[in-house]
């Protein structure tokens, strides 16, 4: 397991989360004799939500963590804004220790540095839209007039103009879900906690929602834990990716990293019915020339051969390579570095390299 | 299709002897094709015998009511015959008694066989419900077993010679026992019989006797202070029983607290006083026909036009029939008490919605609340007050208060926990979290709280007229007392206009804010 860079803007450190009155005992046991979530329930009455968990995650970095529900990735986020206090171990924002907050500090915090967007949305429904946005504003006392420009600025930005004067219930859950983008973006926070957004959204609207959220934090550079219990998701928003289970994380990696090297069998499971054609790059899946010509094939002259660069993804190697009998040969600086087969790139697409 | 026996074998598992006619019965019931007069002979011969053997026990309680209420009307048979032969001097009472006597022998024939044939009916019908319970659980009853003739024999034997017992005597006189007791006290014999008859089949016996208290009163010394003087009952006072001695108790204390710490219930007069003089200077001091033009308004401009035609109807009702300053009166006495629900009611409303101590303590204190009857709130209101308007108003506070606490803990309760944490997760703190998120979303149930708070508080108001806080309810009790009934009806439609009228506003007016 990858620890990754321990100055990050966001570090937890062994973080133990156990949920039941007796979580000091339980987690003594549970450290000792790695009791299972069961084992754990029985005998202490106690749940584990969140197991010896490390993650760091850079400067403007999408960090997804993924998990199916009861992995404890929603917990583990809400440990970040200290929603929830660990059981041990401790969270570091910008290198303070959030723990050591105290209530005033903890709430500045949240305010200035923090914006969370939920699955629920959450929205105050006896607010307008721009109310709700300039919320963590008013809750910091900015005056009115700061606030509604504020607010009108970022509705701007994810697209809603001209919607600031309607009621929540007056949007569609895709727009609800804007307002709550919106709302977390207002008081230009440094860190943003996505907690399954587009979760509940239906696919066509999440679809286009993820594009937006991917244009926006390529300009905002906003660092990002994006929670979500789909793996398609996590794999087109995410820089790095976490893969949660029980509490614990069994693999952080790339999108690449994770599809082409699950590190065990549930891993492996669930990137058995991921489409591999945007997330493998032609450098995996191609041979040395000289491995190539060692079975006795000739490789055709270059110019005969479809060509592409190391850095063309599978998607684009199909396209090179239907209707051509010469397998696709890889060209770095004018040069050939390797070739892709057909075998290659059906094994490639099967994930298999 | 299953095989006919298979079906059938459960069914016969479970009734044991005479298996296959309920196997026939029970499967006729799942296909729906039980006759609509269908009954158990067996059960209509056997009557609760039946039922216990069958260990059916909601049966065996039908059957036995049964047979107990035909006994009983056959006891009361008994007893008039012999009341009617005992007095055969008396030609008025030999009819009277013959005629009870003939009654009660109809009543127990009709019983019996209406009785007989309906717990027929239902027999097999709830046997059949409990094979369904066998079917789950194999530790209920099932099959016939005689054994169980031994509990019912024993629910018999208990009950059925103090019923006939009880019909077949007239129920001794309540003076009579209490002189009977206190002659066995002073160690006179008095017969089985009337001894038995005291103690079991009368008003529940007095067990104990208790000294009479001293007499407490609270006259003022030489330097005009008060205090406490007991003077001991005399020697040859009887003794009292628990109640008179509890009620004494109480009635002390009240007595004792009145004394000495009367100003701080004058305070809280004084201050009552003010609060509704200032309220009815406005409701009552204003004349007439600007306050009529300042109520359309308000109703309009909360409620809409046509919630305003039915006020200015009933207004105009309340005036043609001399009823405007009473209904002023009566309409300030409820603004007043409404006033101080809500302001008091809110917080402990707010506080019983966050905390669990708060609920763990208010909840059962609104429960007994709730519970009493509203006259009971007049007597501590008298008791420590006095009669007049402030403690009306007070007893009206007290009875109207519960539903603004409970809708207020209600509203804050169900404020979705995802909506509080997203507004602490914005950094709310509590105060912030309270008026920005709790309040506002809990605002409809708060304002149903309202409704409920002044039609509630009319409705007392009209009762506590009976300790003088005058208004609508005065001119009811009035007609009351000296039985005008005319004068009685115009005014209680007054008061039910009256609170058509505040319902309709109010409620329309808490609709729109939703809006």
């Amino acid at each position: 397991m990858t620890q990754g860079d321990a100055n990050g803007v966001v570090v937890t450190r062994n973080v133990w989360k156990i949920f039941g009155e007796r979580a000091d005992e339980a987690i003594g046991a549970v450290r000792r004799d790695n009791l299972s979530k069961a084992e754990g329930l029985e005998r202490f009455q106690a749940v584990v939500g969140v197991k010896d968990v490390s993650i760091s995650v850079g400067e403007g970095e999408i960090f997804c963590i993924m998990g199916l529900s009861g992995s404890g990735k929603s917990t583990l986020v809400r440990h970040v804004n200290r929603l929830i206090e660990p059981t041990s171990g401790e969270i570091l924002i910008n290198g303070v220790n959030v723990g050591d907050l105290d209530a005033e500090e903890l709430r500045a915090m949240r305010a200035d540095k923090i914006g969370m967007v939920f699955q629920s949305m959450a929205l105050l429904p006896h607010r307008t839209v721009r109310d709700n946005v300039a919320f963590s504003l008013e809750l910091r006392n900015v005056d009115p007039f700061t606030r509604a420009n504020v607010a009108d600025r970022v509705i701007g930005l994810v697209s809603l103009q001209g919607y600031g004067d309607r009621m929540p219930d007056e949007l569609s859950g895709g727009m609800q879900q804007r307002v709550g983008l919106a709302r977390a973006l207002a008081a230009d926070p440094d860190i943003l906690l996505m907690g399954e957004p587009f979760s509940a959204l239906d696919p066509l609207i999440r679809r286009g929602l993820q594009d937006e959220f991917l244009e926006l934090s390529k300009t905002m550079k906003k660092t990002t834990l994006f929670i979500t219990h789909d793996l398609d998701e996590a794999i087109r928003m995410g820089t790095r990716i976490a893969i949660m289970k029980d509490g614990e994380i069994v693999q952080t990696g790339t999108p690449e990293d994770i599809v082409t090297n699950p590190a065990d069998e549930y891993v492996a499971d669930f990137v058995a019915g991921i489409s591999k054609l945007k997330l493998i790059y032609a450098h995996t899946v191609m041979q040395p020339i000289e491995r190539y010509e060692r079975d006795g094939t000739r490789l055709p002259p270059l110019h005969e051969c479809p060509q592409a660069t190391p850095d063309d993804d599978l998607d684009a190697l199909v396209g090179l390579a239907v209707n051509q009998r010469n397998p696709v040969v890889i060209m770095s600086d004018g040069t050939p570095v390797g070739v892709v087969t057909k075998d290659a790139l059906l094994r490639g697409i099967q994930g298999e390299v | 299709m299953a095989d006919e026996t298979d079906v059938r074998k459960p069914f016969v598992e479970f009734a044991g002897p005479n298996g296959s006619y309920y196997a026939d019965t029970f499967l006729k019931i799942k296909k729906n094709t039980l006759g609509r007069y269908h009954i158990n002979l067996a059960a209509m011969v056997g009557g609760f015998i039946w039922a216990a053997m069958r260990g059916n026990w909601l049966l065996f309680v039908i059957a036995f009511a049964v047979d107990l209420v035909t006994l009983v009307n056959l006891g009361l048979v008994y007893k008039y015959s012999k009341a009617a032969v005992d007095n055969a001097d008396k030609a008025f009472l030999v009819e009277r008694f013959e005629g009870w006597s003939q009654t009660h022998l109809i009543s127990a024939i009709v019983v019996l066989v209406v009785g007989r044939l309906v717990f027929a009916w239902l027999a097999d019908r709830m046997y059949a419900i409990q094979f369904e319970r066998w079917r789950i659980n194999r530790s209920v009853n099932s099959g016939r077993i005689v054994s169980r003739l031994l509990i019912a024999a024993l629910v018999v034997v208990l009950v059925l010679p103090m019923m006939l017992y009880r019909t077949t005597q007239f129920s001794p006189e309540e003076r009579g026992c209490i002189r009977q007791d206190r002659a066995i006290a002073q160690g006179e014999q008095v017969p089985f019989k009337s001894r038995f008859d005291c103690y079991f089949i009368g008003e529940f016996p007095t067990l104990f006797w208790i000294q009479r208290p001293d007499e407490v009163s609270y006259p003022r010394d030489e330097s005009g202070e008060r205090y406490v003087k007991r003077t001991p009952p005399s020697a040859n006072a009887p003794p009292v029983n628990l109640n008179t001695y509890t009620s004494q108790a109480i009635d002390d204390s009240i007595g004792y607290v009145t004394v000495f710490y009367g100003f701080l219930f004058d305070g809280v007069t004084q201050l009552l006083r003010g609060m509704l003089t200032a309220i009815t200077s406005v409701f009552v001091g204003t004349p007439w026909p600007l306050m009529m033009c300042a109520l359309l308004y308000l109703s309009y401009k909360m409620a809409g036009a046509r919630t305003t035609i039915f006020v200015a109807a009933s207004l105009i009702y309340l005036a043609m029939f001399g009823f405007w300053k009473t209904a002023m009166d009566t309409m300030s006495l409820v603004v007043a008490a409404s006033i101080i629900c809500v302001v008091v009611g809110l917080p402990l409303g707010i506080w019983v919605g966050k905390s669990n101590r708060g609920r763990v303590i208010v909840t059962p204190i609104l429960d007994v609340m709730q519970t009493i009857p509203s006259f009971v709130y007049l007597l501590p209101a008298i008791a420590f007050f006095s009669i007049g308007k402030p403690p009306g108003i007070l007893a009206t506070v007290i009875f109207a208060m519960p539903p603004m606490v409970r809708l207020t803990a209600l509203g804050i309760q169900h404020v979705p926990d995802n909506t509080k944490e997203a507004a602490l997760a914005f950094g709310a703190n509590p105060r912030q979290l309270l008026t920005k998120v709790e309040l506002p979303l809990a605002l409809p149930s708060i304002m149903a709280g309202i409704n409920q708070v002044v039609m509630m508080s009319l409705s007392m108001v009209v009762i506590a007229a009976l300790i003088g806080a005058g208004g609508m309810g005065y001119v009811v009790t009035e007609a009351l007392e000296n039985t005008e009934t005319g004068r009685g009806v115009l005014a209680g439609i007054g008061i039910a206009l009256l609170a058509m009228m505040i319902d309709r506003v109010v409620q329309k007016a808490s609709k729109a804010r939703r809006r």
